[in-house]
């Protein structure tokens, strides 16, 4: 792996840490916390994407282990990525805010039955009142923890996705030309 | 307990939380718990960090409590209480500096320590230099509440300049760290390897043998 | 014996039509101490990395002409660079200033004893010999940038490139750095420093050279250099001594340093 992956691993990982606690303000439910992931695979691949979400959960999991078990969803959000570079989905914001969507559906798809097993669907105060919402509405245990995991991870995809797109249209040209795939990504070729 | 060396460490505290897991019925998390608490008070200031595991796991507890019946919500509580525990355990002793240094060891080239180790010292420089975003952004009269619209335009005007500035240096980071020899082939000099015994692996194997053992009884 | 040594070089960046280095030639020579100055954007930073050896091979793009560098082959043929701003440069590797210092030759495969010795000279002579213990994370920007110092005097490197190293120190940092510099070239190091702080650059160096857009215009002395008054027009102007002689209409040459003005008297 080049050394400017090498680097760039940390910084994408600060990243996914670090914008939670900055959109607070906005009071808007949003973790954010893969948008450096999603970042790192425009720019330079999904081998740096999977180690990104990787070395990220290893982080988080040093001061907070209950991430631990959610690794497999960085992993998904890196090759998932990958794929939408690849297709050319962040070349305008048109095309990333479906793409974004379709995310959050396969992020909740995945962390649902580890949120389920593991912890019983009890991952934080906003999809635990889905869930109970979802229950009482008539869906099952399993279903109303999907319920509870896409509603809160549809928003925070979608956002991500788009925030990327548009991080890639405003990087500078010398520091994009650093990056082949980033230009391709966004079309800037 | 503080001598040992990290990977005896982190084996001790994956074991605990995975043998909670592990076993079934309410009695292994309930002692795996007994065993992390007493490690914990092993720890410099004890009761303090009781206090914080506590606070950790409180809101679990409610929403398992609300979600399930009481049986189960005390046993996948007592499951994730193991797991703060030991992390707490973990997390007192064992400096992430020395667990870089036990990579580099046990053979880690510099660049995959420095994966974790570069991570760990960017973290709180990138979490400093997004506060003074925001505080300078909120100087600037930026709206972030209101109608959707106007707090997604703050998120973008928060986010946007946070991560185009790290990857602005990013240049930088990789002239300093290639000059500072991080893209040589060679191996990295160890600077403060932590000592390790036979005992403790041997202990370390027993406890992954503990641990497919467990596994093992699970599944049949 | 020439330790630098550029040969009509012209270098472009990734994705740029415009030369960053425009047919440069440059010679440092052993024990010698050149300084480079220039406007912003002037190419005084690409410069040093083409020097290093960092650019093209880590930056990308294109470099025409010749570099060499002759010395004893340690991190990259012996030269280690300096940036401006310590914090991205720090590797995060150590939790102590004793530790991070010993990055670079830890990487390097030397022996811990070699190591040992190497930081403790190199954080003496950096002025940071008290920080030994403390968390890098915790030090203020004068104190890293002098940590980072350090780092590379204990590389022992034989072509020592600074890029603006005294931008986050004050007058006694500086001083104390500027002096560093000139003991390394003592050792026999060659020193090549691009600065903005043109009162200290004749008292350190030996020669200046004034790059614009990524050509040297002028390459000598510093009471030369600084006579010239296209300097002053276009450049990054000259020591405040001799803007004092320049704005009274005095003739050129006009003293560069305090000394040589209270010689002229």
């Amino acid at each position: 792996m080049p050394l400017r992956h090498i680097a760039l691993i940390p910084v994408a990982v600060a990243i996914n840490l670090a914008l939670s606690a900055l959109v607070d303000p906005t009071g808007l439910p949003l973790f954010l916390d893969t948008t450096g992931t999603v970042l790192a695979t425009a720019l330079a691949g999904p081998v740096v994407g999977v180690t990104t979400g990787v070395v990220t959960t290893v982080t988080n999991s040093l001061r907070n282990p209950t991430f631990l078990p959610f690794v497999v969803v960085q992993v998904i959000v890196a090759l998932y990525a990958w794929a939408a570079a690849r297709l050319g989905l962040f070349r305008r914001v048109a095309t990333s805010v479906p793409a974004g969507i379709g995310l959050g559906v396969l992020a909740a798809a995945v962390s649902t039955p580890i949120s389920y097993a593991v912890f019983g669907c009890a991952t934080s105060g906003g999809v635990t009142l889905l869930t109970l919402l979802g229950r009482r509405v008539g869906m099952s245990d399993l279903g109303a923890c999907a319920f509870g995991s896409f509603v809160s991870d549809f928003g925070d995809k979608t956002v991500t996705f788009v925030l990327v797109a548009a991080v890639l249209h405003a990087l500078p040209r010398r520091t994009a030309a650093r990056f082949p795939l980033a230009l391709r990504a966004a079309g800037r070729t | 307990m503080s001598g040992l060396h990290p990977y005896t460490q982190l084996a001790l505290a994956t074991l605990l939380p995975a043998l909670a897991w592990l076993v079934p019925g309410p009695r292994a998390p309930a002692i795996a718990l007994a065993a992390a608490v007493a490690l914990v008070l092993g720890t410099p200031r004890p009761l303090r960090r009781l206090a914080a595991v506590a606070v950790a796991a409180a809101p679990f507890w409610l929403f398992l409590f609300l979600l399930h019946p009481p049986a189960r919500a005390a046993l996948v509580g007592l499951r994730l209480t193991t797991l703060l525990g030991a992390a707490a355990w973990v997390g007192a002793l064992l400096a992430p500096g020395r667990l870089v240094e036990a990579l580099v060891a046990r053979g880690w080239s510099a660049r995959a320590a420095y994966l974790l180790g570069g991570t760990l010292a960017a973290v709180p420089l990138v979490r400093a230099h997004a506060r003074r975003i925001g505080e300078a952004q909120r100087c600037r009269g930026l709206a972030t509440r209101g109608a959707l619209v106007t707090r997604l335009r703050a998120v973008h005007a928060l986010v946007l300049p946070l991560v185009l500035s790290v990857l602005h240096q990013l240049d930088e980071r990789v002239l300093a760290l290639e000059t500072r020899g991080l893209g040589a082939a060679v191996h990295r000099t160890p600077l403060d390897p932590p000592a390790d015994s036979p005992a403790q692996a041997a202990a370390r194997w027993g406890a992954a043998a503990a641990c497919l053992a467990a596994l093992a009884a699970r599944i049949a | 014996m020439t330790r630098l040594s550029l040969e009509r070089v012209s270098f472009w960046y990734p994705a740029s039509d415009r030369p960053a280095l425009c047919d440069v030639s440059l010679r440092v020579g052993r024990g010698e101490i050149v300084a480079l100055v220039g406007n912003v954007g002037a190419g005084c930073s690409t410069l040093l990395c083409v020097a290093a050896g960092l650019a093209p091979r880590v930056t990308g793009g294109r470099l025409d002409g010749r570099v060499e560098c002759a010395g004893p082959e340690t991190a990259g043929g012996g030269r280690v660079l300096l940036l401006p701003a310590p914090w991205t440069q720090l590797s995060g590797m150590g939790v102590t200033v004793r530790d991070e210092v010993a990055f670079g030759p830890a990487n390097l495969g030397w022996p811990l004893e070699r190591i040992r010795v190497a930081g403790e000279r190199a954080m003496a002579r950096a002025g940071v010999a008290d920080l030994a213990d403390r968390d890098p994370l915790t030090l203020s920007g004068g104190e890293l940038q002098r940590v980072m110092l350090a780092g590379v005097l204990t590389m022992e490197p034989a072509l020592l490139l600074l890029d603006e190293p005294t931008a986050e120190l004050d007058g006694d940092g500086a001083a104390a750095l500027w002096a560093v510099a000139r003991e390394e070239a003592g050792r026999g190091a060659a020193v090549l420093v691009a600065t903005s702080d043109l009162d200290a650059v004749p008292d350190l160096a030996s020669r200046v050279v004034w790059l614009a857009d990524g050509a040297v215009r002028a390459d000598g002395a510093p009471a030369a250099v600084f006579a010239d008054d296209a300097i002053w027009r276009e450049g990054p102007g000259g020591p405040a001594v001799a803007d004092v002689w320049r704005a009274a209409g005095l003739a050129p040459p006009w003293p560069v340093s305090v000394t040589a003005a209270a010689r002229a008297r």
